[in-house]
């Protein structure tokens, strides 16, 4: 025998889950991107109102009583894996079947949790424990169980043989929302069935076979024995979750790194040791630290009373398995991250994956190991700050200077068959415009030369940026900067004897980080620089050589603030 | 000074953002004495730019962008020595690299991509040139291709335009960008040897310069200087303007993220990078070129060289052909002549006289305007159609012409009538006569188009354009589109955003995306909503007039630019109806009258089943059946005689003869209605107000009309017998007070309105009585004439209605959508009216509905009232065109294999039509139409079935049928769609019988509505009468024998929704049962409360006051409530 355990409005009952006071109320679960979130999940209270799923927030207002909260996948991940803990603790199978939606065997469990109506009370109740409410089915085959539990609310239980009779009173929707992974192809048997007038399961259970097959194909039939509860097959059996976790419990609470660092460096190798022999890798570590608590007394008690405590993990980006590298990177991410209170408790455990395994090449450049490059950019994160390492990528925009952060990963070598010698190369071509590398651009080889030769023969004036820009006071005359003084910096200040600007760029009006900007290149006397010969005012078409350094200057016209952006070479 | 002469307006479709009006309006404020127009590859905009810069006494310059595609232009490398373009060094960092050191080893450099070439026009050659190089470029492309110009296009073309080097889209950019600066000097080179220099001596091309602060730009202009400079050409400055102010950026955003099929976020690098592509003042500029004085001055010296205006378009009509020794004139005498005696010869010798003194008035007036040519090519067109046998009558104002009555252009004789002539023609007008014939629509219309293309060449004619331009809902859906909207969001502002005609403060824009559920506190929807209303009224793209036709004395295409339309074999022009009109290019209306296909195709099935030959121009003048019928409202079908207002209308003036039609179809018109006209004139005809005038000598003109002004022609006489003013001035009044009122031209025909009635001693209040009666309608009013050729058509339909049941029914059904009321109505009417309505049948439909001879059938009541004709009992057949998703090809191959034998099985019907998919073959499975072969197939028959629409003997189909049930079909459908081979193919099936239950009723009202639109069987009411009775509910027909003033429930099908804009708010719906229709008023405040429910229920229990007053039958709602009848998606004709 099988039981299934199906949560009905399963989102809903995640968040009352946590929040017991709603059980009485409607709720309503929103989800997308705000402004124009919609309802996703109702509790049946909030049905009975008369809200329906994809109504949006404004349409809600409405209902006056209707609590409203955005859906969140993370306390449904938990509740998830709360109901596949109480199912395991009553069947070793177990079928992880969909969000919401577990399926056990029973087989065998009578002798030992008693007869099969008392596993299911019992299961129920558990379930119940855990702040959802659950309906719970009983049948002699997987596929049965769930299409009760989904179809009947409560505890159902259907004596073997029993299916085609308790199963026939559902609706054939129900048997298409919990077999047919296609919404699209579901309405479409939703629809053929409408058509032939069959509603229920009894309905398409009673229409001959071969006819069936005839017309609906193996699909069809298969979806007749399902209606007739015949259908059988085995539990996806859910396989017992390998854990890969030490933990140490601290006679005197630790205060600092090192000591920490020595037994974590313990328990990594214990952790290495057991992924080692099971052919595994890390994938990724996660550390729980305990603080202890102080008395009133001021004395520091190592006694049982643990309430706080700090987690960190650290995702890896291939699997690896070297406790020195594991230990280095927890280091520097508790520097950059202390935990700030004394520890009483660690636990630390490690996701196993399949370790990476790449054959290189002969020819091809060597990488730096995943292991090493992790450890520097670890490093490097705990100096410069989070979001602050990585891949640049440059933004489809007018703004200057847009730009993402992606997490840095050099990219698998390609791996070239043939080797052209006449073939085309790819080369980065070099546009001045907002300053940026634009796409590559095939070329025939007879014209690199060319190209070569003009490259050397053209000079690119470069912007050195001040990263940040460096505000400034600017005075203008005639809507023209005359003179200007770096508050940062005083060597950069001056009469401003040559411009050419403005060049405005604004952008992203219909979003709120709206922006709006003028640039300015100007001239401004150094003592010492280098000689430039520069162009005169557009009035005044004379050339003449001075000592000059040349800015960009910058109005942000929102804010009306000036700044030195950068310096031209 | 400065002037604009490179500007983008919205008709540049999806590029520009201000409309031309807008556009000229900034200008006139900004001072600047004239302006160009350059919308992308076309002269969309032009003749609004030209009318609004006259108005605001601009020159408005002619001109446009033409696009040239990459491999389409090829830039020769001269053989002489080539100048060095020599950048200083630092100009050269903010652009590309320059590649003035490349030595080129190739003779031609093919440029980038597209690229515009703006061009201005200089002379009438230039702008007849400009037409034909768009037109050549536009009808050389295939479909929903781009259309570009070569070079050699413009080599032949070139005379008479100037051309400019562009902006950013411009050939010297494209060049730059692809070859550098040396490539932009050979690009800008080809032009100048292309357009050369004028007579004098002046460059035909310009070197354009535009300042939008980017960097990018100001290299780009320094190479054109250098250009410029090497080959002697002058500079220009311009602004390339997009719209008119800085804030209508946002605009041209969206617009740009829309072009592109992107939203707003995803667009990226494509949006512009600043807002400074508005149209700016000459001091700006001057300002912003102050280094280039030159490219300031150049832009008034060029502006001084565009000579060409709208003004000297150089259209001509097209001359007729006359035999040798003829005028025109004298062949159209003639014919008038030979007309006149068709017409008028019968008639009494008084008649006879006044005819032929105003022939000879209107054909001196004629001669006078050299109008001969263009009555001669509409009596052509008649001509035509006579030939053809296609059913073709004049409307409009064309009624009020004797020549044109006697031409056959027209129907109704506007002697006998006393119509006033000047209404279409007069001297002091200047305007074209505007000729509408009405044709059946559908092929024979489309025959009567090709003919005109046909006769006057594919450049002598062409259709109007239709420009489609953003409303509510199209602006909502678009700009949320750019937004980045989900497509269900999309789907539930568009439902939400339909509008009626009234709208009040709760139909207002930003109400109505409330009830989409949009926050519009929230930041970016409140931008949103500002892009929708910013958007509204621009034009978005351009359709193809219903039926309006341009011809031309030569070539249209030198007069303006032609396009493909969509349709093939049609072109249209760039100007819409309004535009041609503007620019005095006369067309001739085709329009599609579906009623005048439904009469056709009645006279066709009355010939073929009554065996009767009716002849629509001699039907019975008095017809007591007709009369009676129309007094009754029992309209339901009937031509402009229909609708829930008429049918409000129709019991209180009880028609009694052929005028009285058409005084009903004038009157519920918002002139009379919003003039306060339509209560009088019932109460006098009712005899319950006595007839008077406003003044002793208005009795002749007003006595028809019982001394109500109802006609506009009554307005110009008024103003003729009061004010003596002549046919043209009261004409021009008309006009004044018509569509474009403007106080300024009102103004002055005002006082010389009032000095001539005071001049004939009427003063005081009887003057301001008159003026009132003349303004109050003069907005809306129907012309007397047009509303004679309708009646005639109104009194064709009900004729038949009343006499042909079955023939008018069925070629009512074959010419949806027409009318006002669904097919589901018609039919239902039908029914009451005692037709057999023949359910649709794979072995007896046809693709349209047909008449079928029945063996025991009710004849139609107005038949009975005569006399039971024994003509054969017929039926209509609800033909195949009416299973919904059934194409065309697959019916009609259907209908052909049918003819040659029988259908054995469904899988027989599958095998022999593979056209029909597996969708189309349920969907007649569902509706029944495949029972009649299904029964073939089982000799044993289930018997035990149960049968379809027992005791229901209206909707019956032929008995044998009756044991086979549609799902029996649908069981066999989805075996005969799966094929099983060629070795199983003859196998039979084992156990046929289906196991399947037969459908309800309510499962066969569904099934009916959702593939059909409509039920032969009963009214879905009937299977809920019994209820429907318990819960109090009064049938339609047991109203009239109500007492006036009894609160009451009604129940019923919404059928129509209508809220008029003259109707204070009110809505009006119609309520329809198995006995007829109900009608109910609900208030505006009552309608607020329940709008959802009003709006969007199918059924609805209404619940208040019975008023009856002189048998026009209404419930004053008081309270709504849905009613569950069925779940069957029956329809309402809502009127938005």
């Amino acid at each position: 025998m099988f039981a299934c355990i199906f949560i009905p409005d399963f989102s809903v009952q995640t968040i009352i889950r946590f929040e017991p006071e709603l059980r009485a109320c409607p709720v309503a679960v929103l989800t997308g991107r705000p402004p124009l979130k919609k309802v996703m999940a109702l509790n049946e209270r909030a049905r009975q109102t008369g809200v329906e799923v994809g109504a949006t927030k404004s349409q809600l207002e409405a209902w006056e009583n209707l609590v409203l909260r955005t859906r969140s996948e993370s306390q449904e991940t938990s509740a998830h894996a709360a109901l596949l803990d109480c199912a395991q603790s009553f069947s070793p199978e177990v079928e992880d079947t969909s969000p919401g939606t577990v399926l056990l065997n029973l087989a065998g469990l009578e002798t030992l949790l008693g007869p099969l109506p008392k596993i299911a009370h019992d299961l129920a109740q558990r379930v119940s424990q855990l702040g959802l409410e659950a309906n719970l089915a009983v049948a002699a085959n997987p596929d049965a169980a769930l299409l009760a539990a989904r179809g009947f609310s409560g505890v159902t239980l259907i004596p073997a043989g029993r299916e085609a009779e308790r199963l026939g009173d559902l609706p054939v929707e129900v048997l298409l929302e919990s077999f047919s992974s296609d919404v699209e192809e579901g309405a479409r048997w939703v629809e053929t069935f409408d058509r032939w007038g069959i509603r229920k399961l009894r309905a398409l259970a009673a229409l001959p076979e071969l006819p069936v097959s005839e017309r609906l194909g193996q699909q069809g039939l298969r979806l007749q024995r399902l209606a007739r509860g015949a259908a059988s097959r085995n539990l996806r059996v859910l396989e017992p979750r390998l854990i890969f976790a030490e933990s140490v419990e601290l006679e005197y609470p630790i205060v600092l790194l090192e000591p920490l660092a020595f037994l974590l460096n313990r328990m990594l190798e214990q952790v290495c040791a057991r992924l080692r022999q099971r052919a595994l890798a890390v994938q990724e570590l996660h550390l729980n630290l305990e603080f202890a608590t102080t008395r009133p007394d001021g004395c520091a008690s190592f006694a049982r009373t643990l309430t706080q405590t700090f987690t960190r993990t650290l995702p890896l980006p291939t699997p690896m398995l070297d406790a020195k590298v594991f230990l280095k990177l927890l280091q520097l991410d508790l520097q950059a991250h202390p935990p700030g209170a004394p520890i009483a408790k660690i636990h630390l455990s490690a996701d196993p994956a399949r370790p990476r395994v790449l054959q290189s090449g002969l020819f091809q450049p060597i990488f730096p190991e995943p292991e090493k490059l992790e450890l520097t950019l670890a490093r490097i994160t705990g100096i410069v700050g989070e979001g602050r390492v990585g891949s640049v990528e440059l933004l489809d925009t007018h703004r200057e200077g847009a730009f993402a952060v992606r997490h840095f990963a050099p990219a698998e070598p390609e791996v070239k068959h043939e080797v052209k010698p006449s073939g085309k190369r790819k080369k980065d071509m070099f546009v001045p415009e907002n300053d940026r590398v634009c796409e590559l651009e095939e070329e025939k080889p007879e014209e690199n030369a060319k190209e070569n030769a003009q490259e050397k023969m053209s000079a690119v004036i470069a912007l050195r940026l001040f990263r940040p820009p460096l505000g400034a006071t600017v005075t203008l005359r005639e809507a023209k900067p005359v003179r200007m003084r770096c508050r940062e910096r005083e060597d950069i200040a001056g009469e401003i004897v040559w411009t050419a600007g403005p060049w405005r760029s604004s952008g992203d009006w219909s979003e709120q980080e709206g922006w709006s900007r003028e640039e300015w290149d100007i001239a401004v006397p150094a003592k010492s620089s280098c000689q430039l010969p520069v162009p005169s005012c557009q009035s005044d078409k004379r050339e003449r050589t001075m000592e000059l350094i040349l800015y960009r200057l910058v109005q942000d016209k929102l804010s009306g603030n000036w700044f030195v952006e950068g310096t031209y070479d | 000074m400065y002037v604009e002469l490179h500007s983008r307006s919205a008709f540049s479709f999806l590029e520009g953002a201000s409309i031309p009006e807008e556009l000229v309006a900034v200008c006139a404020n900004l001072g600047m004495p004239a302006m160009a127009l350059l919308d992308r590859d076309g002269v969309y905009g032009s003749p609004r730019f030209h009318l609004a810069a006259k108005k605001a006494r601009i020159k408005a310059h002619i001109g446009a962008e033409v696009t040239v595609a990459s491999g389409q232009w090829s830039v020769v490398r001269s053989s002489g020595p080539m100048p060095r373009l020599a950048l200083r060094p630092f100009e050269r960092h903010v652009g590309v690299e320059e590649s003035s050191g490349l030595v080129l080893t190739t003779d031609h450099w093919p440029l980038a991509t597209e690229f515009r070439l703006p061009l201005l026009v200089a002379s009438r050659t230039g702008y007849q040139n400009l037409c034909r190089l768009i037109t050549k470029m536009k009808l050389r492309a295939g479909h929903k291709e781009g259309a570009f110009a070569s070079d050699l296009d413009f080599i032949e073309y070139a005379d008479g335009l100037i051309c400019l080097t562009g902006g950013e889209e411009g050939p010297l950019a494209a060049a730059l960008k692809q070859g550098g600066p040396q490539a932009a000097f050979e690009a800008v080179k080809r032009l100048a040897e292309i357009f050369g220099r004028s007579n004098v001596g002046q460059s035909n091309v310009y070197v354009e310069l535009q300042r939008h602060f980017r960097r990018e730009e100001e290299y780009r202009n320094r190479v054109a200087i250098e250009i410029a400079e090497a080959l002697r050409l002058p500079l220009l400055a311009t602004n390339g303007v997009n719209y008119s102010t800085p804030r209508e950026r946002e605009l041209a955003d969206a617009f740009t993220a829309l072009r592109h099929h992107r939203t707003l976020a995803t667009a990226g690098r494509l949006l512009a990078p600043n807002a400074d592509r508005y149209l700016k003042s000459p001091a700006a500029m001057r300002t912003l070129f102050a280094d280039f004085p030159n490219a300031i001055a150049n832009t008034v010296e060029l502006s001084s060289r565009l000579e060409f205006t709208l003004n000297d378009l150089g259209y001509e009509f097209p001359r007729y052909p006359v035999p040798e020794g003829e005028t025109m004139m004298s062949f159209l005498r003639e014919r008038t002549r030979e007309g006149m005696q068709n017409r008028y010869g019968r008639e009494d010798a008084e008649l006879k006289k006044r005819a032929r003194r105003q022939i000879e008035r209107e054909l001196s007036l004629i001669e006078k305007l050299k109008l001969a040519g263009y009555f001669l090519i509409v009596w052509d067109l008649v001509r035509f159609c006579r030939e053809q046998k296609i059913l073709a009558q004049g409307r409009g104002s064309a009624a009020n012409s004797a020549v044109c009555y006697s031409l056959g252009i027209t129907a109704v004789d506007p002697i006998g009538m006393e119509l006033l002539f000047e209404r279409f023609l007069s001297e002091e007008r200047g305007e074209w006569p505007d000729i509408d014939l009405d044709l059946p629509s559908g092929d024979e219309r489309e025959r009567v188009i090709q003919y005109v293309y046909q006769r006057y060449g594919p450049r002598g004619a062409a259709m109007t354009a239709n420009v489609i331009t953003y409303r509510n809902r199209m602006a909502a859906r678009e700009m949320g589109k750019a937004l980045g909207f989900d497509p269900e969001t999309l789907k539930r502002i568009s439902a939400a955003v339909a509008t009626w005609e009234f709208k009040d403060e709760n139909d207002a824009l930003d109400r109505r995306l409330r009830d989409a559920g949009l926050d519009l506190t929230h930041p970016r929807i409140r931008k949103y909503f500002e892009l929708c209303l910013a958007a509204q009224d621009l034009p978005r793209h351009l359709g193809q007039h219903s039926g309006g036709m341009v011809i031309c004395e030569g070539r249209l295409d030198s007069v303006v630019p032609l396009e493909p339309a969509s349709m093939p074999g049609r072109v249209v022009v760039q100007w819409d109806k309004e535009d041609c009109a503007d620019m005095g290019i006369i067309k001739v209306d085709l329009l599609g009258l579906g009623m005048m296909a439904a009469l056709k195709d009645s006279l066709e099935l009355i010939r073929n089943h009554y065996h009767e030959e009716v002849d629509l121009a001699h039907l019975p003048a008095d017809d007591p059946v007709v009369y009676s019928t129309l007094q009754k409202a029992d309209t339901v079908g009937m031509f402009q005689v229909e609708s829930r207002a008429q049918m409000a209308c129709l019991p209180r003036l009880r028609p009694q003869r052929f005028y009285d039609i058409v005084v009903q179809v004038a009157i519920i018109r918002p002139g009379p209605i919003v003039g306060n006209m339509v209560n009088p004139f019932l109460k006098r005809r009712q005899g319950r107000e006595a007839v008077t005038y406003p003044h002793p000598s208005l009795e002749t003109v007003l006595g028809r009309t019982l001394g109500v002004p109802l006609f506009q022609e009554q307005l110009l006489r008024m103003a003729m017998i009061t004010a003596n003013f002549t046919g043209g001035e009261a004409e021009e009044l008309r006009r004044a007070m018509g569509f474009k009122r403007s106080e300024a031209r009102m103004k002055p025909i005002e006082e010389k309105l009032r000095a001539g009635m005071t001049r004939n001693g009427i003063c005081g209040e009887t003057q301001e009585q008159i003026i009132q009666s003349i303004t109050s309608f003069a907005l809306y009013g129907f012309p007397e004439s047009h509303a004679a050729s309708f009646a005639l058509i109104a009194y064709a339909s009900a004729y038949l209605k009343c006499h042909y049941l079955a023939a008018f029914t069925a070629a009512l059904l074959n010419n949806q959508p027409m009318g006002f009321y669904h097919p589901a109505t018609i039919v239902k009417d039908a029914q009451r009216h005692g037709l057999k309505m023949l359910p649709m049948d794979v072995t007896r439909s046809d693709w349209k509905c047909s008449l079928e001879t029945v063996a025991s059938c009710q004849l139609s009541v107005a038949s009975k009232g005569k006399g039971m004709q024994d003509v054969e009992n017929l039926a209509v057949r609800l033909g195949l065109k009416y299973a919904r998703g059934l194409r065309e090809p697959a019916g009609q191959a259907l209908v052909r294999e049918r003819s040659l034998a029988p259908f054995a099985s469904v899988q027989d019907l599958a095998r022999r039509v593979p056209e029909l998919r597996k969708d189309e073959l349920t969907t007649l499975a569902e509706i029944g139409a495949l029972n009649a072969v299904a029964s073939g197939q089982w000799s044993v028959a289930s018997t035990n079935q149960s049968e379809e629409f027992v005791g229901l003997s209206t909707a019956h189909g032929p008995l044998s049928t009756a044991s086979f049930h549609r799902r029996d079909a649908l069981w066999q459908v989805e075996r005969a769609v799966r094929w099983p081979g060629p070795l199983l193919d003859e196998l039979p099936e084992i156990d046929g019988e289906s196991p399947l239950a037969a459908m309800t009723d309510e499962e066969r009202l569904v099934a009916d509505f959702r593939a059909t639109g409509l039920t032969v069987g009963p009214h879905p009411m009937q299977y809920r009468r019994a209820e429907m009775k318990r819960m109090g509910i009064y049938r339609a027909s047991d109203l009239a024998h109500l007492p006036n003033g009894r609160r009451l429930r009604i129940g019923g099908c919404v059928i129509a929704r209508q809220r008029p804009g003259t109707a204070k708010g009110m809505m009006f719906m119609s309520l329809e049962d198995e006995t007829g229709i109900a009608n109910a008023i609900v208030a505006p405040d009552l309608l607020q409360k329940n709008r959802v429910l009003l709006i969007s229920e199918r059924f609805l229990m209404i619940e208040g006051i019975l008023q009856n007053q002189d048998n026009v039958i209404h419930i004053r709602a008081e309270k709504v409530s849905p009613l569950r009848v069925t779940r069957a998606e029956t329809a309402s004709h809502d009127f938005h």
